[in-house]
C-alpha cells in the first residue's frame, strides 16, 4: 500500500511539473510586454525587434489607408503626453471603428530606428454604451496571418 | 406604469428571497415542516416576481417605451421584434435581471421538482445557498450598488426620447440573439449541483445523494454550455470577418473555463458513485466550477484586463470578485467542518486502471482550465510578479494546451476500456492491442499524407490521427461486443441489439457517443486551425485572385436597401481546378441606428465544398468602384471546419442520450424513508 501511495504521489507531481513547465515555457516565449506610445519611445533602443503592445489614440490625421498595396499607416499617440509610434497594419481588412482620436490598441514588431510598429494585431475600441460588443470585433487574426 | 410596476416587483423580491433564506434556515433548524413549505412558497413567490420584472421590460421592449433608460440604449423603433426581444441581454443591466430570472427559475424547478419530499430535506438545504445566489442578482438589478443601474430605471428628469440608439448591429443576428441566454442557462445550471454540494455538507449527508440529485442539472448544463460556446464561435466565424471561430479570447475563455470543469465533474462524480472515492474532490470541483461561472463576469467587467476587450468597465467586476470571495471561503469552512466525514472509502490501487483514467482526466481538464486562467489574467500577473504590463497572444494557448489535449483525446478511448482497479495483460490484449495497432497505421498513413504533400511539422497531426482512430476502434468495439451479446441473449438483430443496449444505459454509452464527437471535433480543429490558407488582395473589377485550388474573379457589385441597413457588397466567380462551381457575394451591412458603435459590419460570404469552407471578407467599397477603384478582400480555405460543428452536433446528441436516464434517487430515496 505505501510503495503504490508513493508511485500516486510521484506521478501527479510529474504531472504538476510538466503542465507548470509548459505553461513557463509558453509564457516565455510568447508573453508581449505592454508599452503606452512614451513608455516605448523612452525605452526605445532596448526594445529593438521585440513584439510589443501598445495603447493610445489614433493621432488625427496620421492614418493612410492604400488599398492597392493593403497597407494601413497610421501613429498612436500617448493618451497624455505627444509622443507617438508609427504603425503599419498590411494585408488586413481595416478595422472598423478606425477614426481619428480612436482608441487603439496594437501588438507588432517594434523597429527602432524607423520608430515602427509591423503590427500582426490591431484592435479599435470606441466609447461606445455598447457593452455586449465582443471585443473579437476588429481582432484580425494574429497568428493566422501566414500567407 | 408597467416600468413601476417591474420596479415594485424587484423590491419585493428582495423580501421574499430573505424570506425563503430565513425560513428556510429556521424550518431546517427547528425541525418545522411549514417554515420550511413557507421558505419553499417564497423560492417560488421570488420567481414570479422576477417573472413580473422580466416581463415588465420585454414590454417596455416592445412598445418602444423610451422613457426607459435601458431600452433607450440597446434598442430602436426599427428594430424587428426578435432583436428588440434579444435587446432584453444587449447590455449589463439586462442581462443580469436574464441572470436573475433564469436563476429564480432554477430554484423553482428544484422546489417542484421535491414537491413530494416531505420528510427528506436535502433539497431545502440545497435551496438556501441558490437563493443567497439569487439575493446577490437581486441586490444587483435593483440599481442600488453603485456603477450599475436599474434595468427598468427611467431617463433623468423624466424624459421621453424620440428613439432608441439601437442594439450593436454585430449583435443582429439570430445566432447572437440566442447565444448569451445559452452561456447564462449553462453557467445557471452549474448552480444547482452547487446548492446540492453546500446543501449536503451543511445538512450532513455527503454520500452520493447529493450527486444523483444534481448530476443530471450538470449534465443539462454542459449540454447547454456546449451548444451556446459553439453558436458564439460560430457567429464570430460568421459575423466577425476573420475566418475563425476561436481566438482564446478573454470571453471565450470564461465560457470555455466553466465547460472544461464542468466535464471533469460529470467525469469524477462516477468514481464516487462506484468507488465511493473523491468525495472531497467532487465538493471542491463543483465549487469551483461554480466559481468560474461567476469569474467570467469579473474578467469581462472589471476592466482590469481591458486592454484586450472592449466590454464597458464597471464596479459590477469588483461585486462579482467579492461575492467569489465570500462564497468560496463560505464553502471551504463547510468542506473543514465536515472533513471527518469526508474521507474516501477505497485509494487508487494500481496507477493503470479505471480510477486512475478517471482522475489523470480530472487533472489534465483542471490543469487546462488553470492554464486557460493563468494566460488569462496574464495581463494583472505579470503586474504582480515582473512589474510590468504584459499579456500572451493566442500562439500562448495554442501551444501550451495541445499536450494535454491529445492526452485527454486519448484518453476518452482508454478511459472506456480500461479495467476497474487494475489494468490486467489479459485487458490488455484482448482491449488494447487492436485499437492501438489501427491508430498507429492511421497515424503512419497521415504522415505519409501530409509529408507527400509538403506540410511541414505534422508530429502533432500524426499523434492527433493516432489518438482519434484509437478511440473510434476502441469505442466502436464497445457497441459492438455489447450489440452482439444483446442480439445473441434475445434472438434478435444486430441493430435491435445495438439500440436494446444504448437504451438499457443511456448514461454510459451517451457518453461513449459523446467521446465520439470530441473525436470528430478533433479532426475538425486539426484541419482548420492547422491548414488554412489565407490569401489577402486589392482587386478592381474583372481581377482575378487564386487561393488554393480555386479562382476567385470579382465581376460585379451591388446595393440593397433593407428595413434598417444599407447592404453594398460585390460577386465573385469561383472555379475549382478550372472548373465552375457559383457565386459568392461577401458584403458589408450599413446600420443606421447606431448611437456609437459600429455603423458597418462585414457579412462574409461561406461557401461549403464537402466538409472545407471557402470564406470571403470584405473591406469598405470604394466610392469609384466602376472606374478601377480597389476592394480589399481577404479569402480563406478553411479544411474540416465543417467537421467541427457536426462534432458538437454529436456531442450534444450524446449529451441527450444520456440525459434521458432517469434518477436513480427516486427509487433510493424511497427506500430512505
Amino acid at each position: 500500500m505505501k510503495r503504490k501511495r508513493v508511485k500516486i504521489v510521484a506521478a501527479s507531481a510529474l504531472l504538476l511539473t510538466a503542465m507548470a513547465f509548459l505553461v513557463i515555457a509558453g509564457i516565455q516565449s510568447t508573453s508581449v510586454r505592454h508599452f503606452t506610445p512614451a513608455g516605448l519611445v523612452a525605452a526605445a533602443q532596448s526594445l529593438n525587434n521585440q513584439r510589443v503592445q501598445v495603447d493610445g489614440l489614433i493621432l488625427a490625421g496620421s492614418s493612410e489607408w492604400d488599398a492597392a498595396n493593403f497597407e494601413l499607416t497610421f501613429a498612436v499617440r500617448d493618451r497624455a503626453g505627444s509622443e507617438s509610434v508609427n504603425v503599419l497594419y498590411a494585408n488586413r481588412l481595416k478595422p472598423d471603428n478606425f477614426v481619428d482620436g480612436g482608441s487603439v490598441f496594437v501588438e507588432g514588431r517594434y523597429d527602432a530606428s524607423q520608430n515602427l510598429i509591423v503590427a500582426t494585431k490591431l484592435m479599435t475600441k470606441c466609447a461606445s454604451k455598447y457593452e455586449e460588443a465582443d471585443s473579437t470585433t476588429t481582432e484580425s487574426v494574429t497568428e493566422r496571418g501566414k500567407k | 406604469m408597467t416600468a413601476e410596476i417591474g420596479q415594485a416587483a424587484i423590491a419585493l423580491s428582495v423580501l421574499s428571497a430573505l424570506w425563503a433564506i430565513g425560513f428556510l434556515c429556521a424550518g431546517l433548524r427547528l425541525r418545522s415542516a411549514k417554515a420550511v413549505q413557507s421558505g419553499r412558497n417564497a423560492v417560488v413567490a421570488t420567481f414570479f416576481l422576477t417573472c413580473i420584472s422580466t416581463g415588465a421590460l420585454i414590454y417596455g421592449f416592445v412598445t418602444d417605451d423610451f422613457s426607459l433608460r435601458y431600452v433607450v440604449e440597446v434598442s430602436s423603433a426599427a428594430q424587428p421584434l426578435l432583436y428588440k426581444i434579444a435587446a432584453l441581454w444587449g447590455a449589463m443591466s439586462g442581462s443580469l435581471l436574464l441572470w436573475l430570472w433564469l436563476l429564480t427559475l432554477a430554484g423553482a424547478i428544484v422546489v417542484w421538482q421535491h414537491r413530494n419530499y416531505t420528510t427528506d430535506n436535502l433539497a431545502d438545504y440545497a435551496l438556501v445557498p441558490i437563493v443567497v445566489v439569487q439575493l446577490f442578482f437581486i441586490i444587483l438589478v435593483t440599481g442600488i450598488p453603485d456603477g450599475i443601474y436599474n434595468p427598468l430605471a427611467k431617463l433623468p428628469g423624466g424624459q421621453v426620447a424620440a428613439d432608441g440608439q439601437g442594439m450593436n448591429p454585430l449583435l443582429q443576428t439570430p445566432l447572437m440573439a440566442f447565444h448569451p441566454p445559452t452561456l447564462y442557462i449553462g453557467w445557471i445550471g452549474m448552480t444547482v449541483p452547487f446548492g446540492f454540494a453546500m446543501g449536503a455538507l451543511a445538512s450532513g449527508r455527503i454520500g452520493s445523494d447529493w450527486l444523483f440529485r444534481s448530476r443530471r442539472w450538470m449534465l443539462f448544463s454542459w449540454i447547454i454550455l456546449t451548444i451556446g460556446i459553439t453558436l458564439g464561435g460560430n457567429w464570430a466565424y460568421r459575423e466577425l470577418g476573420w475566418g475563425g471561430y476561436w481566438a482564446w479570447d478573454p470571453v471565450e475563455n470564461a465560457s470555455f473555463m466553466p465547460w472544461l470543469l464542468g466535464t471533469a465533474y460529470l467525469h469524477s462524480v462516477m468514481i464516487q458513485e462506484k468507488r465511493s472515492m473523491l468525495k472531497l474532490w467532487n465538493l471542491l470541483l463543483i465549487t469551483l466550477a461554480f466559481q468560474f461561472t461567476l469569474l467570467g463576469t469579473f474578467i469581462t467587467r472589471s476592466g482590469v484586463i481591458s486592454s484586450v476587450h472592449s466590454f464597458a468597465q464597471s464596479n459590477v467586476g469588483w461585486y462579482f470578485l467579492g461575492f467569489i470571495f465570500a462564497t468560496t471561503a463560505a464553502a471551504i469552512g463547510m468542506m473543514v467542518y465536515r472533513r471527518k466525514r469526508l474521507k474516501s472509502a477505497n485509494h487508487l490501487e494500481s496507477l493503470l486502471s479505471r480510477e486512475s483514467a478517471f482522475v489523470l482526466n480530472n487533472w489534465l481538464l483542471v490543469g487546462l482550465t488553470l492554464i486557460i486562467l493563468w494566460g488569462t489574467l496574464w495581463p494583472i500577473l505579470s503586474e504582480a510578479i515582473n512589474g510590468e504590463k504584459a499579456s500572451v497572444p493566442e500562439a500562448f494557448f495554442n501551444r501550451v494546451v495541445i499536450i494535454p489535449g491529445l492526452l485527454l483525446l486519448f484518453l476518452t478511448g482508454a478511459g472506456p476500456i480500461i479495467s476497474w482497479k487494475k489494468l490486467t495483460p489479459n485487458n490488455f490484449r484482448r482491449m488494447f492491442v487492436s485499437p492501438i495497432s489501427i491508430g498507429v497505421i492511421a497515424g503512419a498513413l497521415t504522415w505519409g499524407f501530409l509529408a507527400w504533400r509538403g506540410n511541414p511539422m505534422p508530429i502533432y497531426s500524426v499523434l492527433c490521427s493516432f489518438a482519434a482512430v484509437f478511440v473510434l476502434a476502441a469505442i466502436s468495439s464497445e457497441f459492438y461486443r455489447g450489440a452482439k451479446l444483446r442480439a445473441k441473449r434475445q434472438e434478435a438483430s444486430f441493430f435491435a441489439g445495438l439500440t436494446h443496449l444504448v437504451m438499457r444505459n443511456k448514461r454510459r454509452y451517451g457518453g461513449y457517443i459523446i467521446h465520439i464527437g470530441i473525436v470528430i471535433l478533433y479532426i475538425g480543429i486539426m484541419g482548420s486551425k492547422g491548414y488554412f490558407l489565407l490569401e489577402s488582395e486589392g482587386l478592381k473589377l474583372g481581377d482575378s485572385m487564386q487561393v488554393g485550388t480555386f479562382n476567385l474573379t470579382m465581376k460585379d457589385w451591388f446595393q440593397e436597401r433593407h428595413a434598417n441597413y444599407a447592404r453594398a457588397g460585390v460577386v465573385f466567380d469561383i472555379e475549382k481546378n478550372g472548373r465552375p462551381v457559383g457565386e459568392m457575394k461577401p458584403a458589408r451591412h450599413y446600420y443606421e441606428k447606431t448611437g456609437q458603435g459600429e455603423t458597418d459590419t462585414i457579412e462574409s460570404a461561406i461557401q461549403h465544398f464537402g466538409a472545407n469552407d471557402l470564406y470571403i471578407a470584405l473591406g469598405d467599397l470604394p466610392p469609384n468602384i466602376d472606374n478601377g477603384g480597389i476592394v480589399n478582400v481577404q479569402v480563406y480555405h478553411n479544411p474540416l471546419i465543417n467537421v467541427v460543428w457536426v462534432g458538437v452536433a454529436v456531442m450534444v446528441l450524446g449529451g441527450i442520450v444520456a440525459i434521458a436516464e432517469k434518477h436513480q434517487h427516486e427509487s433510493l430515496s424511497k427506500r430512505e424513508e
